[in-house]
C-alpha cells in the first residue's frame, strides 16, 4: 500500500517538477510573432499580382501558414513551390495555374496608343506605372514585377507584356544556345 | 565553315578516367603474378571470369537504362572492379561464387547507386563482405602457398576445383599442407592459436610463417606495394590514403606489440600479410568512394588503418580489410563535410 | 625576421596553391618584333556606356579624326570611346560584340578613308602637370586594364587608400599569348616611362615587375631599360619567378610576390597593393607623353591555323574576320576562335565582332593543338581538381552542387572565390566543363540577388502603395462625411434657389460669352508675353479652370484674369490654387455671391511644366464639375483651348467621339432639335472647324438645359485659333463637354440629331481609310453644312483611326450601360 503511494507521490512530483520546467520554457523561448509566415513571405516573388486569391503576397504566406495550398502562386513557379514544401514538410503539389514560361517579362505600354486613362495604374500593385489622366503612361521597367495585372483594366489593350532583353551583364552563359555564324575562311572561298 | 563554341579552358590533361583505370589494372599485374606464383593459377582463372561476368552485367544494366554501353564500358571502371575481387576471394573458390561476387558488385552496388562515381561503397568490397558473411567457409578455404603445399594446383585442377567439375573437395585437397594438416591463412592462424593460449612467436614458428612474415604472403604484399609505387609515380593515385593506412596500422601495431609482444601480432606480420597493401594501394583509393580533399584523405586512410588493426586484433574475422574500408566508405561524406579546406582569401575556412 | 620591404628587395618568392603547368607553344609566336597589318576598311566600336553613363557626340554621317573622341559622358568609371582611324560613321547601330555570348550592343560603325589623319594631340610634359590632371589625361584617353578585364586604369591609379607596393605584371602565364612578352622586348623604355608616370601618382614603397622565367629576354630588356631610367634604383626590381599557370592572376601573383592572400570580397588596394599590366603602362605613357588616346594595342595571333602567327599592332574596333584575313588563316571541321588563350580565352560564335582594350590573342589552333572536345563524363571525385585549384576551392563539391542546380549551396562552398582559371577542368580525368557549370551557377546567383533584391523592392513599394491608398480612403471618408453635413444644413437654402439658380445660370452664359471676350482682349492684350503656343496654353489652362470655378458659383460676372506672367512655377501653383478653389466653390452650393478670384500672374517659361500644369489642371477642373451635383445645369466655358499635344488632342476626339455615341444611345426622349445655323467668322478651314466645333457644343448645350425647353440661340463666337493642333484640340474638348453635359441631363431633349453624326463618322474613319482630313472634319459639316477641308497627315490619319477604333470601343460599352439602365 505505502509502495502506491509513494509511487504515486513520486510521479505526482514529477509531474509538477516537469510541469514548472515546460512552463518556464515555454516563457524563455516563447517566439515572438510567427516567424513561418515571414519566411514563406520571403520565399514568394513579391510579384502582388493577386493570382493566389490573395491580395498580395504576405495574405498567401499567412494562408500557407495556416495551412493553404502551397500551389497557387505561379510567378513564383515550381521553384519557389518546392521551396516552400520542404519549409513547410508538406508534399510538393503541381502548380494549379498552367506553367508560366519561365522567362521574366515586364509590362510595357504602346505610348501611341494610351489614351490616359489611369486604369492600369490603379491597378499596378507597386506603383510601377507613371502618368496622369488624358496624358500618356509609360512603366518603370525597373519597378515591373510582371505581375499582369495591368494587361486587363487596360481599355485599348495598349499594354503588352514582353520579355526582359538578355543583355552582357544579365547573360547566363547557356552556351549552347548561342546561335553560331558561319563564315568562310579565304582559304575556302579560293577552293569553291 | 561552322565555328565551334565551347567554355574554356580548351586544353586538358590526357590523363583521363579510362586511362586511369587502365593504369591501376596493368599496376596489379605484378601482385597477380607474384600471387599466382604462390597460390597457383586459380586466381587467373577467377580474374577472367569476374572481368567478363562485370562486362556483361554492366552492359545489360546500361541497356535496361538506356544509357551509352559503350562508352560506360569504355572507362574500364567494371575491370578495376573485377580484377579486385578476384584478387581477393580464395584462389579455388567455386564459380558460383565470384559469379555472385560480380554481380552483385556491379549491378547492385555500383550501377543501383547510380553507377561509377556515384557508389557509395567500393564495389569489390562490399561484394567480398557479401560472400564472406554469406559463404563463410568457401570464402575462408584459402589453399597453401605452392612452397608449402602438399599438391601442386596446376590449371586442369584449378579448372576443375573451382568448376566443380568432378571432386566436390578438391579445394580441400590443395589445402593440405607438406605436414598434411589443411593449412589456414596467417592471420586465421595466429588468431586460433591466440585464442587457445599460444603466444605469437610460438605461432610464428608454425611452417605457414617464415621468418618476420607468412610464407608467399609476404612477397604477394610486397608485390602489391610495388604496384601501389608504380600508380604513385604516373601519378595515378595520391599518397594520402596509402600513407595513411600503412602508417595508422603501423602505429597501432607497433603499440600493441610493445605492450605485449605475446599477445600482438607484430607490425610487419600486420603489413604484410593479408590484404593489407593491396587495400591501401588498390582498394581504399577507389576516389569514387573515398574522400576528396587531401587532409580528409589523410583522416579516411588512417581511420581504415585504425578499423583494420582493431577488427583483426579483437574482432571475430581474421582479416579486417573488406570490413575496414566498408565502415570508412560511410564516414567518407562526413569527413567531406567537415573537413573543408580553407578557400583563398578567406582567413578561417568554413 | 626580414621585413616584407627586405623580402622584396632579395626576390624572396612565396607558394601560390594549386596551379598546373600546361604545354607553352610561346616560341609560334614570340620571333618576330610586333608588326603592323594594313588598315582595314570597316571598324566596329562599341559603345556600351551610352544610355547609361555617356551620350554620343557624333551621328550617322560625321566625318571623324583618328582619336576623336566618340562619347561624353560623367561619372567615377566611365571611359571615353576614341575613333580608331580616321574616316566617317556609316552607322551606329546594334552589333555583336567581342564577348563570349556574341550579344549585340551598340556600336558605332567607322568606314576608313585610308588617310588615318590624327585628331591634335596635346602633348605634354609630367613635371608641368599635376596629378588631377595626369588623372584626367588617363581618363581621357580612355585607358583600361591591358590585361584583359578591361577595369579603367585611372580608377585604380586613384586609390582611396595609401598604395606601398605596385606590381607591374608582365606574367602572362596563359600558353600561345606573348604579346607582353614582345611589347616588354621591344619597347622596355616606353614601358618604364609608364611604370614612372605610375610611381609619380601613386609613390609606393617598391614596385616590382614581375616576369615568369619562361622570358628571360623580356627580363633582360626589363632589367636594362631601368638602368636607363631615372628612376630610383632600389625601388624598382624586376623578379622573375617560376613558370606556372595562374600566376599572372592578380591574386596569385600577390601572393607569390608578398605572401599575403586578398581577402574574399575584397581589393588588393586595400592591403596597399595595386597590380597594373605592362600593356597598361605603355598606354599610360603614350597618353601622357604624346597625348594618343588608347586606340590600338598588341594582339598576339597564333595557332597553327593562323599563316603568319606573331603579335600585331591592331587598332581596337578592327573586327576579327579582318585582322584573321590580313594573316591569312584556314580552318578546319569545327575550329574554334579563341579570344584571350586556351585557359581562360572564350570561343568566338561571330567573327564579326571588334578586336577591344582587352583582347590580347587570337588563337586560331589545330586540331592537332587542342582536342575536340569529348563528352563529359561522371565524375569519379577523384579530387585533383581540389589539388589544381589556386583558389582552394573544392571544385568538385562545386560541380555536384552547380549541376543539381542547388546554387545556395555551390555558394556556401564559396563559389564567388573561383577565378574561373580553368585548372580544374584542365587536370578533370572526367573531361567535365567544369568552369562552364561555375559560370552559369555564378549568373544564376546573380541573377537570384537580383531578383531578390527586385522583390524586396516590389515589397516596399507595395506597401507603401497600400498605405498611400489607406490614407487616401480615410481623407475621402472624412471630406464625405463634412460634406454631408453641410449639405443637410443648406438643405432648403438650395431648394429655395432652384428658381433663383435658373435666373443666374442664364445670366451667368451671357456673362461668360462676355467673359470670354474680355479674356480673348486680355489675351491679345498680353500677346507679346503669351505669343509663344505653349504660354498660352498654360493661359487657357488657368482661364479655363477659372471660368468653370465662376460658373459653378454661379456668377453673373466673371473677373478678367491678366496673364502676365513672370515664372512657371508661380504659374503652377496659381493653377492649383485656381483648382482648389473651383473645387471648393462647386462644393460650396449655398455661396451665390460672386467671388473674387486673384488676378494671376502667368508665364510659362518651360513649356513643359507648363503643359503637364495645363493638364492637370484640366482634369481637375472637369472632376470638380462632375462633383457638383446640386448646381444642376452646368455652363461650358467658351474657351480658348490650346492644346497640349497632337496626340493627346487625338485621344480626346476619339474619347469624344465614343461618348458621343453613348450620349446617342442613352437619349431616351424623340423630339429632335434643330440646331440654329450658326454664324461663324473663319479666317481659314481650321478656324473654321473650331469655332464650328464651340458653336455645336454650344447647341448642344443649350439644348441641354433643363428648365428652359424653348430653343436657344447660340450666340456667334469669335475663335482664334493658334493653330491647327488647337484647334482640333478645341473641338473634341468642346464635344467631350457636350457629350457630359448629354450623360448628365438624359431625359432631356434628344441630342442625337447632333451626336450620332459624329459617331458614324467615327465609324465611317474606322472603316474607310481616309487620306485627307476632309472626311474626318465631315462631323461639323454635318451639322452645320460647312465642308472645311484642310490636309491631314499619313500618320494623323492613322492616329485618328486608333482613336475612332478606342471610342467605338467605348461606345459599345456606354450602350452596354444603357441598356441596363433602361431596364
Amino acid at each position: 500500500m505505502t509502495s502506491i503511494f509513494i509511487a504515486v507521490a513520486v510521479l505526482t512530483l514529477l509531474a509538477l517538477v516537469f510541469g514548472v520546467i515546460l512552463g518556464f520554457a515555454s516563457k524563455k523561448f516563447k517566439v515572438e510573432g510567427n516567424p513561418v509566415v515571414d519566411q514563406v513571405e520571403a520565399l514568394l516573388p513579391q510579384t502582388q499580382c493577386g493570382q493566389c486569391g490573395y491580395p498580395g503576397c504576405r495574405p498567401y504566406a499567412e494562408a500557407i501558414a495556416n495551412g493553404d495550398h502551397i500551389n497557387k502562386c505561379p510567378p513564383g513557379g515550381t521553384a519557389t513551390m518546392e521551396k516552400i514544401a520542404e519549409l513547410m514538410g508538406v508534399d510538393e503539389e503541381p502548380l494549379n495555374a498552367q506553367a508560366q514560361s519561365a522567362v521574366k517579362k515586364v509590362a510595357y505600354i504602346r505610348e501611341d496608343e494610351c489614351i490616359g486613362c489611369t486604369k492600369c495604374i490603379q491597378a499596378c500593385p507597386v506603383d510601377a506605372i507613371l502618368g496622369a489622366g488624358k496624358l500618356m503612361h509609360t512603366v518603370i521597367a525597373k519597378d515591373c514585377t510582371g505581375c499582369d495585372l495591368c494587361v486587363e483594366p487596360c481599355p485599348v489593350d495598349c499594354i503588352d507584356m514582353i520579355p526582359v532583353e538578355t543583355t552582357i551583364q544579365n547573360w547566363d552563359w547557356k552556351l549552347n544556345t548561342i546561335p553560331v555564324k558561319v563564315i568562310h575562311s579565304e582559304q575556302e572561298e579560293t577552293a569553291c | 565553315m561552322a565555328f565551334k563554341i565551347a567554355s574554356s579552358p580548351h586544353v586538358s590533361t590526357n590523363l583521363h578516367t579510362n586511362t586511369v583505370m587502365k593504369r591501376v589494372a596493368l599496376c596489379l599485374i605484378p601482385g597477380l603474378a607474384v600471387q599466382s606464383y604462390y597460390f597457383g593459377f586459380g586466381t587467373l582463372i577467377q580474374l577472367v571470369l569476374a572481368v567478363s561476368i562485370a562486362y556483361c552485367a554492366e552492359a545489360a544494366v546500361m541497356k535496361l537504362r538506356h544509357k551509352n554501353i559503350k562508352a560506360t564500358l569504355a572507362d574500364n571502371s567494371a575491370l578495376v572492379t573485377a580484377a579486385l575481387l578476384a584478387v581477393a576471394i580464395p584462389p579455388l573458390a567455386p564459380w558460383w561464387l565470384i559469379v555472385i561476387g560480380t554481380l552483385f558488385a556491379i549491378v547492385i552496388v555500383k550501377q543501383l547507386y547510380g553507377g561509377l562515381g556515384n557508389n557509395v561503397f567500393n564495389p569489390a568490397m562490399a561484394a567480398y563482405v557479401l560472400l564472406l558473411i554469406s559463404f563463410p567457409v568457401q570464402m575462408t578455404s584459402w589453399v597453401a602457398p605452392q612452397t608449402l603445399a602438399l599438391h601442386q594446383a596446376d590449371v586442369l585442377s584449378s579448372l576443375q576445383s573451382i568448376f566443380e567439375l568432378n571432386a566436390p573437395y578438391l579445394a580441400e585437397h590443395f589445402r593440405l599442407g607438406i605436414d598434411g594438416t589443411t593449412m589456414a591463412t596467417p592471420l586465421d592462424t595466429l588468431k586460433t592459436d591466440l585464442s587457445m593460449g599460444l603466444t605469437t612467436t610460438e605461432s610464428m614458428s608454425k611452417p605457414i610463417f617464415s621468418g618476420m612474415a607468412a610464407e608467399g604472403w609476404f612477397w604477394v604484399n610486397m608485390a602489391y606495394l610495388a604496384g601501389g609505387v608504380i600508380m604513385l609515380k604516373l601519378k595515378v593515385i595520391r599518397w594520402h590514403i596509402s600513407g595513411a593506412i600503412i602508417a595508422s596500422l603501423f602505429v597501432c601495431a607497433s603499440f600493441g606489440f610493445l605492450i605485449s609482444p605475446d599477445t600482438f601480432v607484430s607490425p610487419i606480420m600486420h603489413l604484410f600479410s593479408g590484404g593489407t597493401m593491396l587495400a591501401a594501394f588498390f582498394i581504399a583509393t577507389d576516389p569514387v568512394t573515398a574522400a576528396t580533399s587531401p587532409r580528409g584523405r589523410l583522416i579516411f586512410g588512417a581511420m581504415i588503418g585504425v578499423l583494420i588493426y582493431v577488427i583483426r586484433t579483437f574482432g571475430g574475422y581474421p582479416d579486417a580489410v573488406a570490413f575496414a574500408v566498408l565502415l570508412a566508405n560511410m564516414c567518407a561524406p562526413f569527413i567531406d563535410y567537415y573537413i573543408r579546406p580553407r578557400s583563398y582569401g578567406h582567413r578561417t575556412g568554413n | 625576421m626580414l621585413t616584407l620591404l627586405e623580402q622584396l628587395d632579395k626576390g624572396v618568392l612565396w607558394q601560390s596553391p594549386g596551379g598546373i603547368h600546361p604545354p607553352q607553344f610561346k616560341t609560334l609566336s614570340n620571333q618576330s618584333a610586333i608588326a603592323r597589318l594594313p588598315l582595314a576598311k570597316r571598324f566596329v566600336v562599341p559603345v556600351p556606356l551610352v544610355g547609361e553613363q555617356a551620350t554620343l557626340t557624333v551621328s550617322v554621317g560625321d566625318t571623324v579624326l583618328k582619336g576623336q573622341v566618340l562619347t561624353e559622358g560623367s561619372g567615377f568609371t566611365y571611359l571615353p570611346v576614341h575613333a580608331p582611324t580616321s574616316g566617317k560613321i556609316v552607322a551606329i547601330e546594334q552589333h555583336a560584340t567581342n564577348h563570349p555570348s556574341s550579344l549585340p550592343t551598340l556600336s558605332c560603325i567607322i568606314e576608313s578613308d585610308g588617310q588615318d589623319t590624327w585628331c591634335e594631340l596635346t602633348t605634354s610634359n609630367l613635371a608641368q602637370l599635376s596629378k588631377a590632371e595626369i588623372l584626367g589625361k588617363i581618363k581621357q584617353a580612355g585607358i583600361a586594364g591591358m590585361g584583359g578585364a578591361a577595369f579603367p586604369s585611372h580608377v585604380k591609379l586613384n586609390p582611396a587608400s595609401e598604395i606601398d607596393l605596385v606590381i607591374i605584371n608582365g606574367i602572362e602565364c596563359e600558353p600561345y599569348i606573348t604579346s607582353d612578352d614582345r611589347l616588354m622586348r621591344d619597347h622596355s623604355d616606353e614601358i618604364i616611362a609608364g611604370v614612372a608616370i605610375i610611381h609619380h601618382l601613386l609613390s609606393p614603397q617598391r614596385i616590382i615587375i614581375a616576369i615568369e622565367d619562361n622570358k628571360p629576354e623580356a627580363a633582360h630588356a626589363m632589367k636594362a631599360a631601368i638602368s636607363r631610367s631615372s628612376l630610383p634604383q632600389d625601388m624598382v626590381r624586376v623578379t622573375v619567378i617560376p613558370t606556372k599557370y595562374p600566376s599572372g592572376g592578380e591574386k596569385q601573383l600577390i601572393q607569390i610576390i608578398t605572401g599575403k592572400e586578398v581577402p574574399s570580397g575584397a581589393i588588393p588596394a586595400q592591403l596597399g597593393i595595386v597590380v597594373h599590366n605592362v600593356g597598361t603602362a605603355y598606354a599610360i605613357q603614350d597618353a601622357i607623353y604624346h597625348g594618343k588616346p588608347l586606340i590600338e594595342r598588341v594582339v598576339t595571333l597564333t595557332g597553327e591555323h593562323i599563316g603568319h602567327p606573331g603579335n600585331y599592332w591592331i587598332p581596337i574596333g578592327t573586327t576579327v574576320a579582318d585582322t584573321l584575313q590580313s594573316v591569312s588563316f584556314t580552318t578546319s571541321i569545327d575550329q574554334k576562335v579563341i579570344v584571350g588563350g586556351p585557359m581562360m580565352g572564350y570561343a568566338l560564335a561571330d567573327l564579326d565582332v571588334p578586336i577591344l582594350k582587352g583582347t590580347n590573342c587570337l588563337l586560331v589552333p589545330s586540331p592537332n593543338e587542342i582536342a575536340p572536345d569529348v563528352d563529359e563524363k561522371a565524375c569519379i571525385r577523384c579530387g585533383e581538381c581540389a589539388v589544381a585549384c589556386p583558389a582552394l576551392l573544392l571544385p568538385q563539391q562545386l560541380f555536384w552542387h552547380s549541376k543539381a542546380q542547388e546554387y545556395d549551396k555551390a555558394a556556401s562552398f564559396n563559389l564567388k572565390d573561383c577565378i574561373e582559371c580553368g585548372c580544374c577542368s584542365y587536370v578533370c580525368p572526367s573531361d567535365i566543363p567544369l568552369v562552364e557549370y561555375y559560370r552559369v551557377a555564378k549568373s544564376a546567383l546573380k541573377t537570384a540577388a537580383e531578383e531578390k533584391r527586385q522583390a524586396e523592392q516590389a515589397k516596399i513599394r507595395f506597401e507603401a502603395r497600400l498605405k498611400r491608398l489607406e490614407d487616401e480612403k480615410n481623407a475621402r471618408e472624412a471630406k464625405a462625411k463634412e460634406a454631408a453635413a453641410k449639405r443637410q444644413a443648406n438643405m432648403k437654402a438650395s431648394d429655395k434657389d432652384a428658381v433663383a439658380a435658373a435666373m443666374a445660370r442664364i445670366a451667368a452664359k451671357k456673362a461668360q460669352t462676355e467673359s470670354h471676350v474680355n479674356s480673348e482682349e486680355a489675351s491679345s492684350s498680353v500677346a507679346p508675353t503669351a505669343a509663344d503656343p505653349k504660354k498660352a496654353a498654360v493661359n487657357a489652362a488657368i482661364e479655363r479652370a477659372k471660368a468653370k470655378k465662376a460658373a459653378q458659383a454661379n456668377t453673373s460676372s466673371v473677373p478678367v484674369a491678366t496673364n502676365n506672367a513672370e515664372d512657371d512655377k508661380k504659374a503652377m501653383i496659381a493653377a492649383a490654387v485656381a483648382r482648389a478653389k473651383a473645387k471648393k466653390a462647386a462644393q460650396e452650393t449655398n455661396a451665390t455671391s460672386p467671388q473674387e478670384s486673384e488676378p494671376t500672374t502667368v508665364t510659362a517659361i518651360d513649356d513643359k511644366q507648363a503643359r503637364v500644369a495645363a493638364a492637370v489642371a484640366k482634369a481637375k477642373a472637369k472632376k470638380a464639375a462632375q462633383e457638383t451635383s446640386t448646381t444642376s445645369s452646368q455652363e461650358s466655358e467658351p474657351t480658348t483651348v490650346t492644346a497640349i499635344d497632337d496626340k493627346q488632342a487625338r485621344v480626346a476626339l476619339a474619347v469624344a467621339k465614343a461618348k458621343a455615341k453613348k450620349a446617342a444611345q442613352e437619349a431616351s426622349t424623340t423630339s429632335p432639335q434643330e440646331s440654329e445655323p450658326t454664324t461663324v467668322t473663319a479666317i481659314d478651314d481650321k478656324q473654321a472647324r473650331v469655332a464650328l466645333a464651340v458653336a455645336k457644343a454650344k447647341a448642344k448645350k443649350a439644348s441641354q438645359e433643363a428648365s428652359t425647353t424653348s430653343p436657344q440661340e447660340s450666340e456667334p463666337t469669335t475663335v482664334t485659333a493658334i493653330d491647327d493642333k488647337q484647334a482640333r484640340v478645341a473641338l473634341t474638348v468642346a464635344k467631350a463637354k457636350a457629350k457630359k453635359a448629354a450623360l448628365q441631363h438624359v431625359t432631356q431633349q434628344d441630342d442625337a440629331g447632333l451626336a450620332s453624326p459624329i459617331a458614324d463618322t467615327a465609324t465611317l474613319n474606322e472603316l474607310h481609310i481616309l487620306p485627307t482630313e476632309n472626311k474626318l472634319a465631315e462631323q461639323p459639316a454635318d451639322c452645320s453644312d460647312q465642308k472645311p477641308g484642310a490636309d491631314l497627315s499619313p500618320e494623323q490619319i492613322k492616329k485618328a483611326k486608333v482613336a475612332a477604333a478606342i471610342a467605338k470601343a467605348k461606345a459599345k460599352k456606354l450602350a452596354q450601360n444603357a441598356e441596363q439602365e433602361e431596364q
